[in-house]
């Protein structure tokens, strides 16, 4: 399948990085090392030079950014004959008008053929080290059909699944602008976002409910036609809340990985996908199975050599007419004394009580039982209608709700929203 | 680490009866069946007691032995507190 775009079809679409607006074509022209290159950006205006680098000139890239890649990933990157080269802000052997100075790069242990056209993702590592799954920009390119014109946010961390995703995207399709988060606006998006006209934003449950926990008004004010959520299992509770900000907008939710590609699109407003769906079969479209519990796709845009059924590692449940995607298998587990416990189920539960803007739910080892449920919980902001709820109040709320030895003992109330570069809390 | 009495377990112990709409009796006699301190209630005490110690508790090292009572609870877990 032929990769590179000689010419790509949004290189005229604007793009809002550091602070100033451009377009692709505008961005820095780039004199990357010969292939197999590692590109560890360290702003984002460079990993979108890079990413159109790639789709202009082809080669074999892997792109990153350096906190996702330490110095034992650096060396299996060598070892697997990859040049090393970091480009941006004060990365040392950076010179955009000249190309990339080789002092700033690590070359390969040793040299092999180039996988032409090849681009590298790393996998978020959730299950373990990151691992390098083979793509190509037509496999990234997961959107295709015409488009309405979107303004879109891009607040994923550099060569991940989900930011080549929007990159592509805006790459590929007149009429797609970007607006780039850097790690340092993250906090105050929705502002850049208003200003900037983004009516289209992508972003993980986390992402979305430290949005609404942090500056609910400040997000209404964005002008969003087109709200995405993926990366995490994607609740109830989550689209609802985001309905109420946004009634008129389409929200949509996607299950995507590195592995098997963008395999599950919902736009109904409601967790999970219909069980009709499962087994069916249609040319170019994957097909999502439910095997031991287990979410199974096949998928056409999966990495390279994952060809067949994929065994993804989330739990699946079909609940009522839907197929609930609730959480990793191996995590999701919690056995109790014997009881096995759904720690996303009892998460949801969580999560539905009024003043409960974000749990996370584990076990925790304890005597007798192996294991005991605990949490920890971010309170929404002060609403006189409702008292915020102590340990006793939300362990009563889920007693109330849940098995009696699925309710978490011990809830700890933090401050803020965690997140992981990832957008996600627990990765 | 911190050091917990046992007037301290106690507090713990009569707070996860209390999260459980019961309560604990004075008596450290009190039969535990009876109080309705279950396996779940212990457990959750034995993680009571190491958030405020900062300390994982070994429940190996006593060894089993039979606990009843109130009491019974206490001892054992002041003395796996002090090892």
């Amino acid at each position: 399948m032929s990769v590179a775009f000689a010419r790509p079809a949004g290189v005229g679409n604007r793009v809002v990085v550091d602070g100033t607006t451009a377009t692709w074509r505008d961005l820095p022209e780039l004199a990357l090392p010969a292939a197999p290159v590692a590109v560890l950006v360290h702003s984002a205006r460079y990993a979108l030079a890079a990413a159109r680098h790639h789709a202009v000139h082809g080669g074999e890239l892997l792109l990153s950014t350096p906190g996702r890649v330490d110095a034992m990933m650096r060396d299996e990157l060598r070892d697997a004959g990859f040049t090393v080269a970091e480009l941006g802000a004060d990365a040392v052997g950076v010179d955009t008008a000249g190309g990339v100075d080789t002092g700033g790069t690590a070359a390969p242990a040793g040299f092999r053929p180039v996988e032409r056209d090849r681009l590298w993702l790393l996998t978020s590592g959730s299950t373990g080290r990151p691992k390098r799954v083979g793509h190509t920009l037509a496999s990234l390119t997961t959107v295709r059909g015409e488009q309405p014109a979107r303004t879109w946010l891009c607040p994923y961390a550099p060569g991940t699944y989900a930011w080549w995703q929007v990159v592509t995207l805006s790459l590929t399709q007149p009429g797609q602008d970007l607006v780039v988060v850097e790690p340092e606006q993250f906090d105050d998006w929705p502002a850049l976002a208003a200003a900037h006209g983004v009516d289209a934003a992508s972003g993980t449950p986390t992402f979305w409910r430290r949005a609404l926990h942090r500056d609910p008004v400040g997000l209404a004010r964005v002008p969003l036609r087109q709200l995405t959520l993926g990366g995490e299992p994607v609740d109830q509770a989550i689209l609802d809340r985001l309905r109420e900000v946004f009634p008129t907008a389409r929200i949509s939710w996607i299950y995507a990985s590195s592995e098997v590609g963008a395999a599950v699109v919902v736009h109904d407003g409601r967790a999970g996908f219909p069980v009709e769906w499962l087994d069916r079969t249609t040319p170019g479209r994957p097909t999502l199975g439910v095997r031991d519990g287990e979410l199974v796709i096949t998928s056409p845009y999966h990495g390279a050599g994952l060809d067949g059924p994929i065994r993804t590692g989330d739990r699946a449940q079909l609940v009522g007419d839907r197929v609930l995607i609730s959480g990793r298998l191996d995590s999701d587990e919690i056995n109790v004394g014997g009881s096995k416990i759904s720690a996303s189920g009892v998460r949801d539960v969580l999560t539905a009580h009024p003043r409960v803007a974000w749990a996370r739910v584990t076990g925790r080892r304890a005597p007798l039982l192996g294991h005991m449920v605990v949490a920890e919980v971010v309170l929404t902001a002060a609403d006189p209608a409702t008292a915020a709820p102590d340990e006793a109040g939300l362990v009563r709320w889920c007693a109330d709700r849940l098995p009696e030895y699925a309710v978490p003992r011990r809830i700890r109330v933090l401050t803020e929203i965690p997140v992981k570069e990832t957008l996600k809390s627990d990765v | 680490m911190t050091q917990l009495t046992r007037a301290r377990i106690r507090d713990l112990m009569g707070q996860v009866l209390e999260n459980q709409g019961r309560v604990l009796p004075d008596d450290d006699g009190a039969d535990l069946r009876e109080v309705g301190f279950r396996s779940l209630d212990f457990s959750e005490l034995a993680l009571r007691v190491e958030d405020e110690t900062g300390q994982e508790l070994n429940f190996d090292a006593p060894g089993l032995r039979r606990i009843a009572t109130v009491g019974d609870v206490l001892d054992f877990l002041v003395e796996l507190h002090r090892q």
